[in-house]
């Protein structure tokens, strides 16, 4: 069987591509509300890493739903998903989160970054002040509302696959959890990465609180990871062979011990633990563990795709 | 300050929680109500001897683009020793199910049941091709029409031979009588008479798809366990 063409496969790496930014564009988010709630406060627009959060999170939700759209066989119909609505699929519901969830994406962003934008405004615009100063007014809420439809974004990712019936390993209960913690860890790293490359201080008080969250997360991770598959051979049957035709011997065998395991999961583990007791951080640690974490996400999205489709009920 | 948020946040789960949980229940517990039909077929593979007329005449009547196909025969065998040698034939098309994976996922109703007929037929207008439907139906019995670009299957012939008050093409082509299409409502009806007769099997119940397309099973090929 080839790896990347076999019969049953209907979505192909777009799709995995998608996910993959739309848990980015939700974990990135998620980290910088975080980091402003409980570090930074009313400087957070100062910092580096929460720059490169309000970058990232905005954009790979915008190049995710692009690549959706050009995935479509009529692409230019795709305005009918969002007049047409259906209150049983999973797709239909996750546009409008994706909808809500942009609208308080770009909200919150303005709060964030009122001070700045004001500045710059020079009171040449009074609207623009007065729209702000709502907002801002507002902001536990916006941030309350993005907090949960970035959440929801996450886990939405994970139960779009797992609602298929006709594979039994994405058909998963835990395959939303997996999804959402994952999407997190990636939205962390890409923090992170953009943070240091922002020139952000690899040493700073941003770094050591994400680091402090994804020791945690990883372990969770794992443990996800091993209920999902422990999980389908238990079950036996066609979930037993999905699961092991995934992590037995093969090209995605590979991908799953080498690129997910080892490199995106136990690599960013170990030098997270590392930098925790030898406290040095130094660019290229952080650099180098964050492009672990986002390689090992990328791999997960495209495995789960592409392993799931392999075996039907 | 803080509690306000805390407050909010508590009740911004429950609207949540509530609201699907609203519409979950609701999906499970909504039954057919209509007083339509309830098209059915019934598929002896006893009879079947594989000769492909019902594919043909269903790629003539309804269009169906070459590459493409509504119907397959799909064929085993042979088993047995010559002279007694005999091959298996199963229909491949789709199972028109009561409980639809296909309609539930799509995410603009362009898949839908005909209330009407209880046909699960495509909407190509509405549909704007994401395959989500063919991902989710478990028979893999639907495709993207080169054509139209939409999700395309059987519909047991609704819009072109049911529309002149006619049989769906396979079932008049076929040249052994394999095959029985009428209303499952109708206990005079002759498909309720062939599925009385003859013991029968459906495809894949165990998930709970209740196809529409009824099977009369051939000879085992071989037996496997």
């Amino acid at each position: 069987m080839s790896p990347f063409h076999f019969d049953g496969l209907v979505w192909h790496w777009p799709i995995a591509i998608y996910l993959f930014l739309a848990g980015v564009s939700a974990g990135a988010i998620t980290f910088a509300i975080l980091l402003k709630h409980f570090k930074l406060g009313k400087n957070a627009h100062k910092s580096g890493f929460i720059q490169a959060a309000c970058l990232i999170a905005p954009l790979s939700v915008f190049a995710g739903l692009g690549i959706l759209v050009l995935d479509l066989t009529k692409p230019f119909d795709f305005w009918k998903i969002l007049v047409f609505y259906n209150a049983t699929s999973v797709m239909s519901v996750g546009v409008a989160v994706l909808m809500i969830y942009q609208v308080a994406l770009f909200a919150w962003l303005a709060c964030v970054f009122k001070e700045p934008v004001l500045n710059w405004c020079n009171g040449r615009w009074p609207l623009v002040t007065r729209l702000l100063n709502a907002l801002a007014k507002h902001e536990p809420s916006i941030t309350g509302f993005l907090t949960i439809l970035a959440l929801s974004l996450g886990a939405y990712t994970g139960f779009l696959l797992s609602a298929l019936t006709t594979y039994p390993m994405l058909n998963n209960p835990v395959l939303p959890l997996l999804f959402l913690i994952s999407g997190l860890s990636s939205g962390a790293a890409g923090t992170l990465l953009g943070g240091v490359l922002l020139k952000g201080n690899p040493d700073g008080k941003e770094v050591h609180f994400i680091h402090n969250i994804e020791i945690p997360i990883i372990l969770v991770e794992l443990v996800l990871l091993f209920t999902f598959f422990i999980g389908l051979i238990i079950s036996g049957g066609q979930s037993k062979i999905a699961a092991l035709t995934a992590i037995g011997e093969g090209f995605w065998g590979w991908v799953f011990w080498g690129g997910i395991i080892i490199v995106g999961l136990s690599l960013p583990l170990a030098f997270n633990l590392f930098m925790k007791a030898s406290s040095k951080r130094k660019f290229s640690y952080v650099a180098i563990t964050a492009s672990c974490s986002l390689l090992g996400v990328f791999l997960l999205r495209n495995f789960i795709l592409y392993t799931g489709q392999m075996t039907v009920a | 300050m803080k509690n306000s948020r805390r407050l909010f946040l508590k009740s911004a789960c429950a609207v949540v929680v509530g609201a699907s949980g609203y519409t979950i229940a609701k999906s499970s517990t909504e039954t057919a109500v209509i007083d339509g039909k309830k098209y059915a077929l019934v598929h002896d593979e006893t009879k079947c001897i594989g000769c492909d007329a019902c594919s043909v005449a269903c790629r003539e009547v309804n269009l169906v683009p070459e590459g493409v196909s509504r119907l397959k025969i799909e064929r085993e065998g042979p088993y047995g020793e010559y002279p007694d040698q005999y091959f298996r034939f199963t229909r491949k098309s789709c199972q028109q199910c009561e409980d639809t994976p296909c309609v539930k996922v799509c995410p603009t109703g362009a898949a839908y049941k005909d209330p009407e007929t209880g046909i699960v037929s495509v909407d190509a207008w509405k549909c704007v091709g994401c395959q989500y439907c063919i991902a989710a139906c478990p028979y893999q019995v639907r495709f993207i029409n080169p054509v139209t670009h939409a999700a395309d299957k059987c519909d047991f012939c609704k819009e072109t031979r049911l529309k002149e008050g006619r049989q769906p093409a396979c079932v008049s082509a076929c040249p052994t009588k394999a095959l029985t299409f009428g209303d499952l409502k109708d206990p005079e009806s002759n498909i309720v008479k062939v599925l009385k007769s003859a013991p029968n099997y459906r495809s894949k119940t165990e998930l709970g798809t209740r196809p529409k397309v009824f099977r009369i099973a051939s000879r085992e090929g071989e037996v496997t366990l």
